[in-house]
């Protein structure tokens, strides 16, 4: 008999054990990954089954990590010899509605709404940047492939906790959008058509689902922060 | 600095009204009149039982500095966030079908909210920053029409830092 083996949820951590199956699903000890049916979602954040990374057993210990950090450094130091961009009105405008928040939880009601009347303006600034949905994937997969990468670099290089925890919490949302965006291709509407989708308001995961989870998987807020997108 | 209290904690009736020296506290919308609120007080913050009432400060240390090479490397990230919530927009936008519109618009504000995240993370995390008040003052500056002026004059009169 193979050796059981055990997958991750690169979303919220779970992890699927093919000795242990999930009975509360029906899903019986000893089911393998592969007879694992294609809809089966993770149990704890609804992710589905492609965001599941298989653990290899015994990692090595930090095998050359500290030179590929510095290597990255450098390689992500070369892209910026030509400074900071400029920001843009749609970069603008998420920074004010941002900023909007701060006020809010600071009490500061008129300045929330400055803010927001700012955030709004921007908005409509904000050129065309297309109507397709392989143009959503297309700068998801260079984000997956390339940017997250290097921000991480970065912001480890430096020791910047706010925005290594601001990647954190984003690669996980990204990687839930893209292989939602995957299943959407091939299941098109039937994906939606029996059960709802949710986005957490703090870290903006995406669930799709029945009822949402008691607490957000990826930046831990209560489930009243986790807003139901409706069909109208 | 007035005490605040968070209505989703509290548990209601009980030792901020007993503890307030001025009967702040004590109003029929849970809502703390702050102009009754004494400075530096504290006690209700300290009575309270279950954690929900909190200062609000009205100064703030300045901002944990940010890299070039942070700030580069968020603005790529986000820039590409708020493409990606443009493009969902316009997709939910062009769509006949409620389910594509509703998908489309799941992921348009999943970016948004990545985007504020990130970017924030780019040196705009706290309102009363330098670096707010730079981005304020430059916007007014390049001011197109129907740019909302008052609004930003009012966060250049009331947010220093
Ligand atoms: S003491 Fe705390 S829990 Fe009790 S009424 Fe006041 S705020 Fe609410
Ligand atoms: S801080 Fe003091 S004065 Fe202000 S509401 Fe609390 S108990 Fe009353
Ligand atoms: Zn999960
Ligand atoms: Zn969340």
């Amino acid at each position: 008999m193979k050796p059981m083996r055990r997958f991750k949820c690169s979303v919220c951590g779970y992890i699927y054990d093919e000795s242990a199956g999930v009975p509360g699903q029906g899903i019986t000890p000893g089911t393998t990954w592969e007879d694992l049916p294609e809809d089966f979602v993770c149990p704890l954040c609804m992710a589905p089954k492609g965001v599941f990374k298989l653990l290899e057993e015994a990692p090595h210990p930090d095998a050359g990590a500290g030179s590929a950090i510095i290597e990255d450094t450098h390689k992500a130091a070369d892209g910026l010899d030509d400074g900071i961009k400029e920001l843009s009105a749609g970069e603008i405008s998420a920074i004010c509605s941002s900023l909007a928040k701060g006020c809010e939880k600071q009490r500061l009601t008129e300045e929330m709404a400055a803010f927001n009347e700012l955030a709004d303006y921007f908005k409509t600034q904000v050129s065309d940047q297309g109507t397709s949905w392989d143009e959503v994937a297309n700068e998801l997969q260079e984000d997956m492939a390339a940017r997250f990468e290097r921000a991480n670099a970065v912001a480890r290089a430096d020791e910047d906790r706010g925005a290594l925890r601001s990647l954190v919490w984003s690669e996980k949302v990204s990687m839930m959008a893209k292989s939602l965006l995957e299943r959407f291709a091939r299941e098109g509407d039937a994906m939606l058509l029996n059960t709802k989708i949710f986005v957490c308001d703090i870290c903006g995961l995406i669930m799709v689902g029945d009822v949402p989870p008691e607490i957000c998987p990826v930046c831990k807020v209560p489930r009243f922060n986790i807003v139901e997108i409706e069909r109208r | 600095m007035p005490a605040y209290r968070n209505i989703r904690l509290c548990g209601k009736d009980c030792m901020c009204l007993y503890v307030c020296p001025t009967g702040a506290t004590n109003t029929e919308n849970s809502i703390i009149d702050a102009s009754k609120c004494i400075p530096g007080c504290m006690v209700c913050v300290t009575a309270c039982p279950s954690g929900a009432i909190s200062m609000i400060p009205d100064q703030y240390p300045p901002q944990q500095p940010k890299s070039t090479g942070v700030i580069a490397a968020q603005r790529t990230l986000g820039q590409s966030k708020v493409r990606q919530e443009k493009i969902a927009e316009a997709v939910a936008k062009a769509t006949n079908s409620a389910v594509t519109n509703q998908f489309a618009r799941a992921v348009a504000k999943s970016n948004l909210r990545m985007a504020e995240d990130i970017l924030r993370e780019s040196g705009y995390l706290l309102p009363q920053s330098g670096e707010v008040r730079e981005l304020l003052t430059s916007l007014r500056e390049k001011a197109g029409p129907g740019f909302p002026k008052d609004a930003a004059e009012l966060l250049l009169t009331r947010l220093q830092g």
